[in-house]
């Protein structure tokens, strides 16, 4: 491993294997781990409940704690930050990955219809088969954005489409199913309907050590993934017959990344429903954080997300305390000003260059 | 030339048709010589009068006032805009004055006038922000403006998102608000039908008087300024009329998607470019459809009544598929992509 720089004059690490990695984009890397700890832990510190980090070193130490902080610890507070840390990464990952595909900074596993096809056949499953298994839920999931996906790629007519077509596509798709949606939810009883718009509405009060079992190998694969893939993604971004050029097998990896991000959507949309925008907003603050490309920046973007929902969810236990805020508004809250802020400091960077 | 003078003539009578099918048609429907009483006298002296007077005359008030307004602020969003897909749902305005009337009444309490001024001043913020996106996604020089779709889409979302989480932190509210918010036209909104319809007229003279202008301006800003058209000051208007007319729409039966994009697809073929006569058309046209859209989902699944706002964004969705499909998918467009 040596320090070295790139054509562009930037500097990066080269490994012996080859790999190179920009000094930049570790830099980064290594302020928002940081960040994302001091944010946990902030997070375990916040809430109704007097108890902390400190409590949760003694705890962890064997000493007893008192039954209503190991409660908020435990069952509540730590869940919710893994849970959260873990379902943002997921579909900012997604986010930063179908941008590339389409080329399109604007493409969210959300406007592409995908989240709205899991989200549609799980509400279809809990309205017909009310006591359907949990692995059913998630495989309804994945069956419902897989066959978004499928649509699209079937309308669009494969892969000669342009990336704007696929979005608007995803559009027309989107506004379909959530029609469908807003149907199901008018003609369910009351209760039924009520629960299922504030699951819709993305909360992480069922977050529990059970459901991040279930996550955890995702998130493991969603790392291999993005080691693997992560390459390609940045032949992407040059356009399709670029990719071409450069010897990508465009046949083969842009349905396998497409699926990589169906995939990772839906378990998010099964573990806390749909976080709107996210997918949309990590990346593009990633990207003004520290500019990367392939596997770096899918990194950055989905470290970016997990951070960006444990902080809304922060947010929303600290300040509204007898309310429970939706995470979904929360994002809203946090993410929309910090993505007007980064454009904006972005056209202005634009305009001293020039 | 004198075809095109017909078209309205045969629009109007299409609208005839439909409001006569809307309110002597249908399953249980009273017979038709005591509906007549009951529209002549004004007064209903019976059980079927009444369901005339009092439900289905409301209706197709409410679904002509909706569909006329949603089409016409389309078919001039549309030609100002100079995008296919452009219409009230697909730019945020429809989801702003949605967030606006439901933010009013669940933080603020608005009374039923206060509510409509909310659907207003949400309808034109969410129009400002999808061009706000647009210009900071930085993708201006785009030729057939489609980040403003998108970004019209992404606002569209989050408004909604919004709306949803407002919606929920008061079940009992809620309750009463969800078919509003979905886009519903019922006789019980008769009410602000009756405190708003001016609004509607009022865009409506503004975009005839400014219809030969906007003529212009649709064969090219340079070309109507030489003929003597204060370019800037026009478009803004229409738009902010168009945006308005459209907000109060929404104001009265809550979003309705679907008429404001396809119903000026439809005028283009026969009624030209010509503002004068496209905007009339559209009109009824518009007209036409939400009543025949308001009559389907009134008898398709007889007891229940379904919301003829969804029935809409169903259709729209679809129509929207097939609009982009024919603009941005056939070959030769591909080609010049």
């Amino acid at each position: 491993m040596r320090s070295a720089r790139a054509i562009d004059g930037r500097r990066v690490l080269r490994f012996s294997c080859g790999l190179e990695i920009r000094v930049g984009n570790l830099a980064a890397a290594a302020a928002l781990l940081t960040g994302a700890i001091l944010l946990a832990l902030v997070s375990l510190g916040s809430g109704i409940t007097e108890t902390g980090f400190r409590e949760f070193l003694r705890f962890l130490a064997g000493e007893p704690a008192s039954a209503d902080q190991a409660y908020a610890l435990w069952t509540v507070r730590l869940p919710r930050i893994v849970m959260g840390f873990m379902a943002g990464w997921a579909v900012a990952l997604a986010g930063a990955m179908l941008q590339s595909i389409t080329r399109n900074p604007l493409a969210d596993p959300g406007l592409l219809g995908l989240s709205q096809g899991s989200m549609t056949t799980i509400m279809l499953l809990l309205v017909f088969v009310p006591a359907a298994p949990k692995v059913a839920v998630a495989l309804a999931a994945l069956a419902g954005g897989l066959a978004v996906a499928l649509l699209l790629l079937w309308l669009v007519g494969g892969e000669r489409a342009s990336g704007l077509a696929i979005l608007l596509m995803g559009i027309a798709v989107e506004t379909v199913l959530s029609s469908v949606g807003s149907l199901l939810l008018l003609y369910t009883p009351p209760e039924t309907s009520l629960a299922l718009a504030d699951w819709m509405a993305g909360s992480l009060f069922q977050a529990n050590w059970n459901a991040i079992a279930t996550f955890a190998p995702l998130f493991c694969a969603s790392l291999l993934g993005l080691f693997l893939l992560g390459r390609a993604t940045s032949a992407y971004d040059l356009g399709n017959e670029f990719a071409m050029a450069l010897g990508e097998p465009v046949r083969r990896s842009r349905p396998l990344l497409l699926i990589f991000a169906v995939l990772l959507s839906a378990s998010a949309v099964t573990a806390v429903g749909p976080l709107t925008f996210l997918g949309v907003l990590a990346p593009q603050l990633a990207g003004f954080l520290s500019p990367a490309t392939g596997r770096a920046r899918l990194f950055l973007a989905a470290l970016t997300g997990g951070i960006l929902v444990v902080a809304a969810d922060t947010l929303a236990r600290s300040v509204v305390r007898d309310l429970p805020l939706p995470i979904g508004l929360g994002l809203t809250l946090i993410g929309v000003p910090l993505f007007f802020f980064a454009l904006r400091l972005q056209a202005l960077r634009r305009l001293q260059l020039h | 030339m004198r075809r095109r003078a017909l078209l309205p003539a045969v629009l109007s009578l299409l609208l005839l048709a439909a409001l006569g099918l809307h309110l002597f048609l249908g399953r249980d429907a009273p017979p038709v010589t005591e509906a007549l009483t009951a529209l002549s006298r004004g007064e209903a002296g019976s059980y079927d009068q009444s369901v005339v007077l009092f439900q289905r005359l409301p209706r197709a008030l409410i679904a002509i006032y909706a569909g006329a307004m949603t089409a016409a602020a389309g078919c001039v969003l549309q030609g100002l805009v100079r995008n296919p897909l452009a219409s009230p749902s697909t730019l945020g305005i429809n989801s702003g004055a949605t967030l606006a009337v439901i933010a009013g009444v669940f933080l603020l309490d608005l009374g039923l006038e206060a509510q409509g001024f909310a659907a207003l001043v949400g309808a034109v913020g969410g129009f400002l922000a999808s061009l706000a996106v647009t210009r900071l996604a930085g993708r201006n020089n785009d030729p057939r403006g489609l980040s403003l779709i998108l970004s019209g889409a992404l606002v569209s979302m989050l408004l909604v998102g919004t709306t949803n989480a407002l919606m929920l932190s008061d079940p009992m509210r809620r309750a009463d608000f969800l078919s509003w918010v979905s886009g519903n036209v019922n006789h019980v909104y008769i009410d602000r039908l009756y405190a708003f319809w001016w609004i509607g007229v009022l865009c409506l003279l503004i975009l005839g008087a400014l219809s030969r202008a906007l003529t212009l301006i649709l064969l090219g800003s340079e070309k109507a300024a030489s003929a003597g058209v204060n370019v800037r000051p026009v478009s803004t208007l229409a738009l902010a009329a168009a945006v308005v007319g459209a907000g109060s729409a929404v104001a009265i039966c809550g979003p309705i998607g679907f008429i404001g994009l396809v119903v000026p697809h439809l005028v283009r073929p026969f009624a030209g470019a010509n503002v004068a006569l496209a905007l009339p058309c559209c009109l009824l046209l518009g007209a036409g459809i939400s009543l025949l859209a308001d009559f389907g989902a009134r008898e398709a699944f007889h007891p229940y009544v379904l919301h003829t706002g969804l029935v809409m964004d169903l259709l729209g969705g679809l129509a929207f598929a097939m609009i982009v499909k024919r603009f941005y998918l056939s070959p030769a467009v591909r080609d010049q992509a």
